[in-house]
């Protein structure tokens, strides 16, 4: 396991996302009301840049006729075919136990760690770094 | 724009490439904005026109691949290099096979369809099969509104020998069976000029149109999948008219129907046939031959059943290799990649879908 420096918590506020090149890998990184996940970016499907969809809420599974909005903010959307992935866990919506992304473990630090990996990155330590174990 | 050739040697390695690459026969260009298309039309039409398209059933999602925004803005699918780089150069692509949509079926009036067609036909050839064309990888359609046949062989005939054009299109949205002689002089023009027939879904239902279903379908989800019941009936038809007995040279190209129908649609044709055919006398085999000779299908959205060997023998069904051929979508939602559509296939079918079946159609280089 090795930890690569995203970079400082004030670059990823709630709701906004970083794609990073990380051990020639593109992944998402994600704010979602104040905690941090990571996702591949490459849809198990068909390969689309998927940390590039929209990400909004869902409607929840329901009885026929009836709507029920939620998850604000915690759905990611493929932006080719618009399959739905849950941001915090990597599992798509529609079968959340056979299909799903690849997901990082994403920790915030109050100072840099030695063992880090950093390419050239300016780092400021107050408001904690986002770093991601892969 | 790359640069042109430099030496002899440059010029044959780019025409070795272009001999292998991919064939992807459903490809949409889209207008910069409404005027491009506007300024092309004459008065009263020029006023008219706003760009309409179906007024319901579209996407409630995304209509079009989020990423396909160009760099320098506009809509999708409106930036012929930014499709370059997306789409012909990521996957090796030699020939985009290039379809507008412009609706134009729709409308009630048949010189107003015909002037939104004609208009976009100067459009895709100015700037799409001229223009931006300097490797030729853009083929174009001809557009023909259905609502007045005449008027439609006139656009055939205005656009027929152009060196970029491939095929003529139209709407799988009509108001009668494809098989009905209203539609002869179209096919008798598509044939004279050795230029297949392309069909493409999206306004079933919309303007003078009928739907496929017995009503009004209530979803998007409902109206799209039920559109390659549209194609399913317009072959029956064409088929069962005797249409490739009356034009033996037409060719039809289904695109965006679906394909996994085809096998068994042609069982039970062909099982009623034995039983009818003094009622349809003029077909001399059965329906299913003609299919071989004349019809190929475009393979988006191709369906993804979760065993791939059930998908391998539907293939083998419907005789894959001869009557397929690759298309991606691109720009719209439902893309098909090139690299990612399909299970492995053996090499001789891929190569048959993605490549040599629509060079033989089109003719080109092979």
């Amino acid at each position: 396991m090795t930890r690569h420096l995203v970079g400082p918590v004030s670059e990823l506020p709630p709701g906004s996302r970083k794609i990073v090149e990380v051990a020639g890998r593109s992944i998402g990184v994600f704010n979602v009301a104040g905690s941090f996940y990571a996702l591949r970016n490459s849809c198990p499907h068909q390969g689309a840049p998927l940390c590039l969809g929209s990400i909004g809420g869902t409607a929840a599974t329901s009885r026929p006729g009836e709507y029920t909005w939620g998850r604000e903010g915690e759905i990611l959307r493929c932006p080719w075919h618009g399959w739905e992935f849950d941001i915090t866990t990597g599992r798509s919506v529609f079968n959340p136990h056979r299909m799903k992304v690849r997901s990082y473990d994403v920790t915030v630090s109050h100072e840099l760690p030695d063992d880090v990996e950093i390419e050239m990155y300016p780092v400021e330590v107050e408001d904690g770094l986002v770093l991601l174990e892969i | 724009m790359s640069e042109p050739a430099t030496s002899l040697a440059e010029a044959r390695e780019a025409d070795a490439e272009r001999r292998q690459g991919i064939v992807d026969v459903d490809v949409h260009p889209v207008p910069s904005s409404v005027d491009e298309i506007r300024e092309r039309m004459p008065m009263p039409f020029r006023d008219r026109y706003q760009g309409e398209r179906r007024s319901f059933f579209n996407n409630p999602v995304h209509g079009s691949r989020l990423d396909a925004v160009p760099p320098d803005g506009g809509p999708k699918g409106s930036d012929p290099e930014f499709m370059r780089r997306q789409l012909i150069d990521e996957y090796g692509v030699a020939y985009a096979i290039l379809v507008s949509r412009t609706f134009c079926n729709i409308h009630p009036d048949p010189d107003y369809a015909a002037a939104i067609a004609t208009a976009f036909n100067e459009w895709l050839v100015e700037v799409w099969l001229t223009e931006h064309n300097h490797d030729g990888a853009f083929k174009g359609s001809i557009t023909i509104a259905q609502q007045d046949p005449a008027r439609a062989v006139e656009e055939i005939e205005r656009w027929a020998g152009h060196e970029h054009i491939v095929q003529v299109t139209m709407d799988s949205g009509a108001r009668m069976p494809f098989g009905q002689r209203y539609y002869y002089p179209i096919y008798e023009a598509c044939e004279r000029h050795g230029l297949p027939l392309s069909v493409h879904p999206g306004t079933e239902g919309m303007g003078i149109n009928h739907q496929p279903t017995p009503g009004y379908p209530t979803h998007y989800i409902e109206w799209h999948c039920a559109m390659s019941l549209a194609f399913q009936a317009h072959l029956i038809s064409i088929l069962t008219e005797g249409v490739f007995e009356r034009y033996p040279g037409l060719r039809l190209v289904l695109v965006e129907g679906g394909v996994a129908w085809l096998a068994p649609l042609l069982w039970r044709l062909d099982s009623y046939w034995k039983a009818l055919r003094s009622e349809v006398p003029w077909l001399r085999k059965p329906p299913s031959e003609y299919v071989a000779d004349h019809v190929r299908l475009g393979t988006q959205p191709l369906e993804r059943p979760d065993d791939d060997a059930q998908l391998l023998q539907l293939m083998e069904m419907m005789d894959a290799k001869r009557v397929l051929m690759f298309s991606s979508d691109y720009p719209h939602w439902d893309f098909d990649s090139p690299a990612r559509a399909f299970p492995r296939l053996d090499d001789d079918v891929r190569e048959a879908i993605f490549s040599t079946n629509a060079r033989e159609l089109y003719q080109l280089n092979q």
